[in-house]
This record gives structure tokens, C-alpha cells and sequence, in this order.
């Protein structure tokens, strides 16, 4: 039996702004499944990146509960937030955003640090991960703006998960990519989905939702459809993309 | 200029801590500059104004003879002179400020009619009784008087009573660093006086206008040689000489000294100013790349975009300097009174309009310069580069402790990795927070020396720092009491040290004598040495600038009818008679004057007060003794004018420092905080709390404010003397040596140390607000 990870109930968010309120999430009951990798899709300021901060504590809901491995984060200060994000969440931009000054293996180390004590293993671990997406010894000392996007990018990813984290978050981490480095980055998503890590991604892209086994859509700020897609595989893509077209077709998409 | 109003829109905070800079630095600048442009020009106008002498003299009336008149009126360029008769007190005394004052006194009959130096009263009452008294007007200022005050006048054993009913302005003996004071009484209170003291006491005033006054200095040095037995030092026979020039430098030293040091002081936050200017130019124009990028794109000229980012300095520094300037006349009349206590005289403040319009000038002159050497660089971008986001800024070429290499913890060596990537605004703050260390230094250095442990100060001043000073009658053995009283209980140490006029090739100069100059305290020869045998004499600097003569060569010595010759030994220093002194052994003085044998005896005490030694003494020795003088009572008092002017200095110096310091981290770190925005909230994303990104900003600034307090320790540790000695070098400092107080020092390094980190939390605490959703977002 597959364990939740992440439950809300009735989770609301609400901007205000000069005397007007966007309500971007309205009671939206979710569960997510530990080891899936989920994918969220919906039309422009449907709420996906918003779902997608609430969830890992990035940003506070206005109202409603998140309930993350068993943790409250509505009832969270900023800095607990801080903490179990360090501890639990991973999180890909689709801007990047590494650490301009450092190099790429002190980009992974920053957050790395935060968690291990043992340099040595963590060091150690951090190598191989880069390896393992593809990044390797001769580009350890680099500086970002000195990659290519996608080699930013997986970078980026081992940055997100040195810390071994429940969830990884990924925020269209393919929107600032060209085709060949988005599939170099997706299978390396694929990759560590494949081994156990669930996965929450934000996208507006049929081929990388395609990587996913559940995809929701989120319509003015509720769940209009929630597919089971099923886990990716080359051999069965052909199918799991009708299946994903019909099912965008029903949503409007 | 639309242009510029919104650069400054856009960088508010930068635009107001420039503003406060650029505000204090016009208003030390315009009062320091107005100060020192008007005060001696403020001097001569008093003296003119009150027709006050050019040239006083003063003597018993036993010494007068109308040949001194002869010589004063017939001197070429003296236009009117005036003999009176005056009550001469040599050192009466009497309570001024906290403590007890001794010093000479000269009283007048204040309804003789008189040409020079009339009475004028700046404050009296509205009655009048028998026991009245008119003082100068520093009583009020710094002696603690108020009209109608009881005032008491002890003088030879007796005591005269009066009570205030006037303050009467004076330039020539109106303060108490003149070495003789100007009191007036009414005629019959005179007459009174007159009848009851001593016939020594009714003295004789002879004073001189000239056409120039610039001259007077020569008279009263013609009047000398003309006359050289009149001044010789001998109790009985006591004569005076002031000249406005002298008493024109004695009171307006200290004022001018103070002057300059805020001029100094507004050199410093000019710089700091320039800096902060250099430094937000280059912020803007980073930032800005884009918007340069359009506006070179639709047309605009570098030099359209270079004015925009030079006129919002210029309109800032305009307005900026223009409160500066009304501000320094809000705060003139607070100089007003230091001047007035230091000086005596009421000051009346003028409207400068060059001196305000040159301090304007010069800041945007300043300003414009700098901004232009930092803006050139607008120049060279083409448009295609600046909206692109400008040439690429980033070294590559070391990645400083590297996490997977350096030990430490995490969040400093982030911190260090931050410190070392921001090598221009470290620069900054470096030089800034040494700027900034060394002032503090520099004021609380001469704060400490003035008005806590004195002795360096007093020093340059040539005291002698005794406690009690016994004046023996001319007709009593001098060598015997100094014998006599060294046996007393308490007494440690005893030396006879007189101060006379002797001529040293022509020069006027005042000559101290003692036996043994290794038995004083007090050294003030700082090249060489004092003299040891008779045909030796130490001479100062200025007198050795004056006569062209050095450590080595002979000097000719004129005392009374007699010449020797002496060979020059050492160098020596001195605030006091300006400066012109020097130094014989007894052994020496006697080849002059075969029975001299001094006058003056420096009593050290241990463990009895001095007002108890005097009176043990006065019992014992009474009529051996012509006076008896509280050495410590007399520099606490005549230094307070002092401690208050250095306490004010300090107060604004160390109020201004940490004003700066504040300021200038608060830019800095906005700046930081809006330009890695993005890169905060990513750390907050993946983890880090608020307080760790505080600790990591804050941790980031401490090894440059480190390096800054240090530096600005350091310079003040080593220079803080050589500078106070350039600034004293008019008044005949050559080498400085104030009690540099190291526990002082690393206070103000601690402090200013954790100002900075405290500063830095505060500041940095701005991150709290925005969440990590929000600094992505944004």
C-alpha cells in the first residue's frame, strides 16, 4: 500500500492587492503519493506554481491545512519552514537560480552542509551524484554562468536532492530549456523517480508531463481533472500520449 | 533633469544617507571655514570697536617714571596713549568656574574718564551699591557667574567682598589664559582699595593706540630692550607687558585649533561622501544597464545620460549643502559661546555669503568630479551591450574557500565568500571605518589628555606640574626654605624654578631657572638636552627658528647690564609665552647676576592637601613667604575652558561616527539585500532561516570592519600625536607626546566594532519580511 506524503484540506490562497483579492486556490482537498511523480498542469494563473509553493512550505496558505509526512505546515513559522524544507523538500526552478559566485560543486555543498555533518560523505556523495546527471570532474570547479542551461539545470537538480529530500519540487525546470538539454534534464528526473523519489512538477509541456504517472489540472484555482497516467516507459509513450491529449482535451486545455 | 529627479526617486535611501553626509560635511565645513576666516578679523574689530590698548603696560607706581611715557608717545606709529593708576594685584585670588583661581589682577576706576579701552558693560544691574565690581564678560561665559553674584577677591591676607553688577567686555586681559584680569570698580570702592593695599599693589597703567597695530608687538619688544630692568622678574618690582597681537593669539589658539579640526573632520565625511558617490554610481549604472541600453537605443548621448546621473548628484549636493549651511548657523551660536568663553568677547555671527558660497562650490566641484570619474565608463557601452545586461562582470578565476576544502562552519564561510567577491564596496567600508576609528581616536585621545589624565597637556604648556608653589620675599634665603620646607611632613620634593626675561640675541625671550632640570617632572626639551653646566641653555624651537641658532651653537644671553655667551644644548617646546622660552641652570642665571638666588619654590605633596600644606606654611613662614600658589587648582581651572571646547569637539565627532556608520552599512546592506534577492530567497528555498542569512551579511561586513577599526586603531595609536602636533605647531608644539590610553582606544575599537555588527543585524533583518516565495517572485 503506497503511503500519502502530502494531504491538504480545503486549502485556500488569496492575494491582495490594492483593495482587491485574487482568491489563486479554493478548497482544494489533495493527496500525494509517496514515490509518484506528480505532475501539475492548468492554463496561465491557474494556481500551479502557487499549489506548488503551498505545498512545500515555501509560501503560507491562507487558510486550510497541509499536512507534509505527518507535519502541519500551516502552523509553521517562517523559519521551522525553513528547517523542514532543508530537510524534506528539493526544489528546481525554472529560472535556475544557482548561486552566481560559487562554484558548481560549492552550489551543491550550500545546501548540502545545511543537513550532513559528515563533509567527507557529503562530498563524496555530491560527486557522485554530479556523475550521475551527467556533470562531470572537469566542470566541478566552474561557475554557472561558465554551463550550458541544461548542465545548469542538472546541476540544480543535485542541489535539490543531496539532502535526500520526501518531496522534490520542480517549477517548469524544462521553460528555460532548448529540446536536447530538456531531455537531458527530464531523464534525469525520470531517472531518480525511478529509484524512489516522489516528485511534484509544475509544467505547461506534453512531453514533460508525459514523464509523470498522475497529472492534475488545476482550473481557476481548483482540481478539474486528475489523471492516472501510469509509471513512463519508452515502450508504452505512444499510449500514455493519447491518453494525456484526451485527457487535456476534456479539461480544455 | 526629469532624468535625474527619477534616478533619485529610484534610490531613495542612497539619496538621503548622501543627503545627511553631504549636510553634516556643509555644516562643519561653513562653520570650521567661518570660524577660522572670521575670528581674528572678529578679534581686531573688538579691538577697535572697544578701543581697547594696542600695548599695555603695567608696574608698581614706585617703579613709574615719565621717561616710559616719553618713550610711548614719541614711538614712531603710536597715535595716543594714556597713563592711570591702577590696583595692581599680582596673584589675588578668587573663585572661578568649580575651583579656585589664582592670577594676576589689574583694577580700574571705573568712572576715570579714559580715551582707551573705555567701559563697556554687556550686562549691569539696574542699581548700584558701594561694594560693586564690573568683570569681563568670561566670567559669565565659563567662570559660572551671574549678576548680582557675591565675589570675593583674596589678596595678601585680606579679603574683599563685592558683589557683581556688571560684565565688561575687554579683548586685552578679559579671559584667564592672559596670565592678568580686568576688573572695574566704582570710584569710591576704588579709592577704598587703593588706601588699603600695599604700596607694591598701586600700580601704573601705561597703554598705547598705534596706527597699526600689527606693530605692537615690536613696541612692547623696543619698550623692553629700552627698559630692560623693569622686567626682571623680581617680586618686588613687578611689571607687565601685554600686546593685542599676543593676547590676540593666546585667545583665538584654541578657537582656531578647534576650528580646524572640524574643518578636518568635514574632509573626512567630503571623502566618505565621495565615496558613497562613487560606489551608488556604480550601482546605478550596473542596475541601469538595461535602461541605458534604451535610452542609448532611442537616441539619447552619453553625455545626455552622463548630465542625468551627474545632475542628481549636483541637485542633491545643492540642496544637501544648502541645509548644511542654514544648519550651521542654527548650531553658530553654540560656537558662538565657546568662542565668546574662550575669547571673552560677545560674538556676533555674520551672514558669510562667500564663505557659504565657497563650501557650496567646492562639494560640487568635489562631487562632479568624482561622479564623472565614475559615471565615464557610460561612454564605452554600446546600446546593444547594455540591454543585454552589460559586458559580464563576474571573475572566474578563483573560487575563494572552496566548501568542499576549507573547515569551518558553513554559514561563515559563506560569509567570507561574500566578503571576498565584493572587493570595490569592501574598499569602501575599509577606508570609511578607518576614517571614521581614527577621528574617534583622535578626538577621545585629545578629550582624555584635556580633561582626564592632564599631564601631557599640561606639559606642553611648560608647567611644572607641582602641587603648591611657595613665592619667597626677595630679602629672604631662598637656598634656606627650600631646605626648610623640604623637611616638612608630606613634602617630596622641592625645586626652585623661577621664570624671567632675558634677551638672547635681541629676542625677547621667557627664561625658566632651576638647578637641576633632571629633578623636574616636566621635560620640554624634546632635541638634545637641558643644560647641565653653566655655560649651557636650552632653547625652544621657535626661538631657535627666530635667532637662526641650533643644538650646538652660541648664543648671546642679556640680563640686566650683563652678556654671556652659552652654548645651545637641546630644543625645546612650549605653549605658554608663546612659544618663545628657554632654559638655564641657577649656576648658569648667576654668571648673569652673581647673587641671584630665585624666588619661586615647586612644593611635590604626598598625602596632604594642598590648601593644608599652603596654610601650614603661610603659619610657619609667614614673613619669609610673599605668596603662596594651588598649582593644581589653578591648571584645573584654567584648563576647564579647554575641557569643555574638547568634550564639545568629541561629543560631535563620536555623534557623527556612529551617525556615518550607521548610514553607510544601512546603504550597503539595502544594496546587498536588493541585489541578491533572488540569490536570499533561494537559500531560503533550500533551507536557510532568516537569522542565518542575518548572521551571514553581518559576518560578511566584520572582517572589513575589522580591518578598518584596526587600520583606523593603528593610525590612531601612531599618528594621533604627529597629527595634534601639526595642528599645534603655530602655537610652539613641535613633539607631541599625549597619553595615547590604549584601553580608550580599544574601547572605541569594540565599540565602533559592534556598532557595526549591531548595525548590520538590524539592517539585515529587512530579509525577515519577504518570504522565499516572495524573493523568487519578485
Amino acid at each position: 500500500m503506497t503511503k500519502t506524503i502530502i494531504r491538504t484540506e480545503k486549502l485556500c490562497k488569496t492575494f491582495s492587492s490594492g483593495g482587491t483579492q485574487q482568491h489563486v486556490l479554493k478548497n482544494l482537498d489533495i493527496s500525494l503519493l509517496e514515490g509518484d511523480f506528480t505532475i501539475i498542469m492548468g492554463s496561465s494563473g491557474s494556481g500551479k506554481s502557487t499549489l506548488l509553493y503551498a505545498l512545500s512550505g515555501m509560501d503560507q496558505p491562507t487558510l486550510g491545512e497541509i499536512d507534509f509526512a505527518g507535519k502541519s505546515l500551516a502552523k509553521f513559522s517562517n523559519d521551522q519552514l525553513a528547517v523542514f524544507r532543508r530537510k524534506h523538500c528539493g526544489f528546481v526552478f525554472q529560472q535556475i537560480y544557482l548561486l552566481d559566485n560559487m562554484s558548481v560543486l560549492d552550489n551543491v555543498l550550500t545546501s548540502g552542509l545545511l543537513v550532513s555533518k559528515n563533509k567527507r560523505e557529503l562530498v563524496q556523495k555530491a560527486k557522485e551524484l554530479l556523475k550521475q546527471v551527467g556533470i562531470e570532474e572537469n566542470s566541478w570547479a566552474k561557475f554557472p554562468a561558465q554551463l550550458s542551461g541544461g548542465e545548469a539545470q542538472r546541476v540544480g537538480i543535485v542541489r535539490a536532492i543531496i539532502n535526500k529530500p520526501k518531496v522534490l519540487f520542480a517549477d517548469e525546470p524544462t521553460g528555460a530549456l532548448n529540446s536536447a538539454s530538456s531531455d537531458s534534464v527530464l531523464d534525469v528526473f525520470t531517472d531518480i523517480n525511478t529509484k524512489g523519489q516522489s516528485i511534484v512538477l509544475v509544467t505547461h509541456d506534453l512531453k514533460t508531463a508525459l514523464r509523470g504517472n498522475r497529472v492534475i489540472y488545476l482550473k481557476d484555482g481548483v482540481i478539474y481533472g486528475d489523471l492516472q497516467l501510469g509509471a513512463f516507459s519508452e515502450n508504452k509513450n505512444l499510449e500514455r500520449l493519447e491518453k494525456l491529449k484526451h485527457f487535456l482535451a476534456e479539461m480544455g486545455w | 533633469m526629469k532624468l535625474a529627479l527619477a534616478n533619485i526617486r529610484k534610490g531613495k535611501s542612497a539619496a538621503v544617507s548622501l543627503f545627511i553626509f553631504i549636510t553634516i560635511a556643509a555644516m562643519l565645513l561653513n562653520i570650521g571655514l567661518m570660524v577660522i576666516t572670521q575670528m581674528n578679523p572678529f578679534f581686531d574689530r573688538k579691538v577697535e570697536e572697544l578701543r581697547d590698548p594696542h600695548v599695555a603696560i603695567m608696574m608698581d607706581q614706585a617703579s613709574y617714571h615719565s621717561g616710559y611715557d616719553e618713550f610711548l608717545t614719541n614711538y614712531s606709529g603710536v597715535t595716543k596713549t594714556e597713563t592711570e593708576e591702577i590696583v595692581m594685584m599680582n596673584l589675588a585670588k578668587f573663585n572661578y568656574g568649580s575651583s579656585e583661581l589664582t592670577s594676576s589682577v589689574a583694577i580700574f576706576n571705573a568712572e576715570n574718564s579714559r580715551s582707551i579701552g573705555p567701559l563697556k558693560l554687556i550686562e549691569k544691574l539696574d542699581t548700584s551699591s558701594a561694594n560693586d565690581i564690573f568683570v569681563p564678560y568670561s566670567f559669565k561665559t565659563d567662570g559660572g557667574y551671574k549678576l548680582g553674584d557675591s565675589f570675593t577677591i583674596r589678596y595678601l591676607g585680606a579679603v574683599y567682598e563685592y558683589h557683581i553688577a556688571g560684565f565688561l567686555e575687554t579683548t586685552i586681559m578679559g579671559t584667564t589664559n592672559i596670565g592678568v584680569m580686568k576688573f572695574m570698580l566704582p570710584e569710591r570702592a576704588f579709592l577704598t582699595l587703593a588706601d588699603h593695599v600695599d604700596d607694591s599693589s598701586n600700580g601704573i597703567i601705561l597703554s598705547a593706540l598705534m596706527k597699526e597695530k600689527t606693530e605692537s608687538p615690536k613696541l612692547l619688544n623696543d619698550f623692553t630692550k629700552r627698559f630692560p630692568q623693569t622686567i626682571a622678574g623680581e617680586t618686588s618690582s613687578y611689571v607687565l607687558g601685554l600686546d593685542t597681537e599676543i593676547v590676540k593669539n593666546v585667545s583665538t589658539l584654541t578657537i582656531n585649533i578647534i576650528a580646524t579640526i572640524l574643518v578636518a573632520f568635514a574632509a573626512i565625511i567630503v571623502l566618505i561622501s565621495l565615496i558613497v558617490i562613487t560606489f551608488r554610481v556604480s550601482n546605478s549604472i550596473e542596475d541601469g544597464m538595461g535602461n541605458i541600453g534604451v535610452l542609448k537605443a532611442i537616441g539619447y548621448t552619453s553625455r545626455q545620460i552622463l548630465s542625468s546621473i551627474i545632475l542628481q548628484f549636483i541637485v542633491i549636493v545643492f540642496c544637501a549643502g544648502a541645509a548644511g549651511i542654514a544648519l550651521s548657523y542654527v548650531l553658530m551660536p553654540f560656537f558662538g559661546g565657546a568662542i565668546s568663553s574662550l575669547s571673552g568677547l560677545v560674538w556676533l555671527q555674520e551672514f558669510d555669503v562667500l564663505i557659504n558660497f565657497v563650501s557650496i562650490i567646492l562639494l560640487i566641484f568635489l562631487v562632479v568630479l568624482v561622479t564623472l570619474l565614475s559615471a565615464f565608463r557610460v561612454r564605452r557601452i554600446l546600446p546593444v551591450e547594455a540591454l543585454r545586461g552589460g559586458i559580464q562582470t563576474h571573475s572566474f578565476r578563483k573560487n575563494y574557500f572552496p566548501l568542499e576544502k576549507e573547515r569551518g562552519n558553513l554559514h561563515f564561510l559563506l560569509a567570507i565568500k561574500s566578503t571576498l567577491i565584493n572587493a570595490k564596496q569592501n574598499i569602501m567600508i575599509f577606508i570609511i571605518i578607518s576614517a571614521l576609528t581614527l577621528a574617534a581616536i583622535f578626538s577621545a585621545v585629545l578629550y582624555y589628555n584635556v580633561a582626564s589624565d592632564k599631564t601631557a597637556f599640561i606639559n606642553i604648556f611648560g608647567t611644572e606640574p607641582a602641587n603648591v608653589m611657595v613665592n619667597v620675599r626677595p630679602d629672604a634665603d631662598t637656598g634656606d626654605m627650600l631646605n626648610d620646607i623640604k623637611k616638612i611632613d608630606h613634602v617630596k620634593n622641592v625645586n626652585l624654578f623661577d621664570l624671567i626675561t632675558v634677551k638672547i640675541d635681541d629676542q625677547t625671550v621667557y627664561t625658566n631657572v632651576t638647578h637641576d632640570y633632571s629633578k623636574l617632572e616636566n621635560n620640554i626639551v624634546y632635541d638634545g638636552r637641558q643644560p647641565i653646566h653653566e655655560n649651557e641653555i636650552s632653547i625652544s624651537w621657535i626661538v631657535s627658528s627666530q635667532i637662526n641658532k641650533g643644538i650646538g651653537d652660541t648664543v648671546e644671553v642679556e640680563y640686566g647690564s650683563e652678556k654671556k655667551r652659552y652654548l645651545v644644548t637641546g630644543l625645546s617646546q612650549s605653549v605658554g609665552n608663546l612659544g618663545q622660552v628657554a632654559a638655564l641652570t641657577m649656576d648658569g642665571m648667576q654668571q648673569l647676576q652673581s647673587t641671584y638666588k630665585g624666588t619661586s619654590l615647586y612644593v611635590y605633596l604626598d598625602g596632604i592637601s594642598n590648601k593644608d600644606f599652603m596654610n601650614k606654611v603661610e603659619q610657619q613662614y609667614g614673613d619669609q613667604i610673599a605668596k603662596t600658589l594651588d598649582i593644581d587648582d589653578n591648571i584645573e581651572t584654567q584648563t576647564g575652558m579647554y575641557t569643555a571646547a574638547v568634550f564639545a569637539v568629541m561629543l560631535i565627532v563620536l555623534t557623527i561616527t556612529v551617525l556615518v556608520v550607521v548610514l553607510i552599512l544601512y546603504l550597503v546592506i539595502k544594496t546587498v539585500i536588493i541585489k541578491r534577492k533572488k540569490e536570499f530567497g533561494v537559500m531560503k528555498a533550500i533551507g536557510y532561516t532568516t537569522l542565518q542569512l542575518m548572521n551571514q551579511i553581518s559576518i560578511s561586513f566584520l572582517p572589513v570592519v575589522t580591518a578598518g577599526v584596526v587600520m583606523g586603531g593603528i593610525l590612531g595609536y601612531f599618528f594621533t600625536n604627529p597629527m595634534l602636533s601639526l595642528l599645534l605647531s603655530n602655537a610652539g608644539v613641535k613633539r607631541l607626546d599625549f597619553t595615547i590610553h590604549l584601553p580608550t582606544i580599544l574601547l572605541i575599537c569594540i565599540a565602533i566594532f559592534v556598532l557595526a555588527y549591531v548595525v548590520s543585524m538590524l539592517v539585515s533583518r529587512r530579509i525577515k519580511k519577504i518570504s522565499a516565495y516572495g524573493l523568487i517572485t519578485e
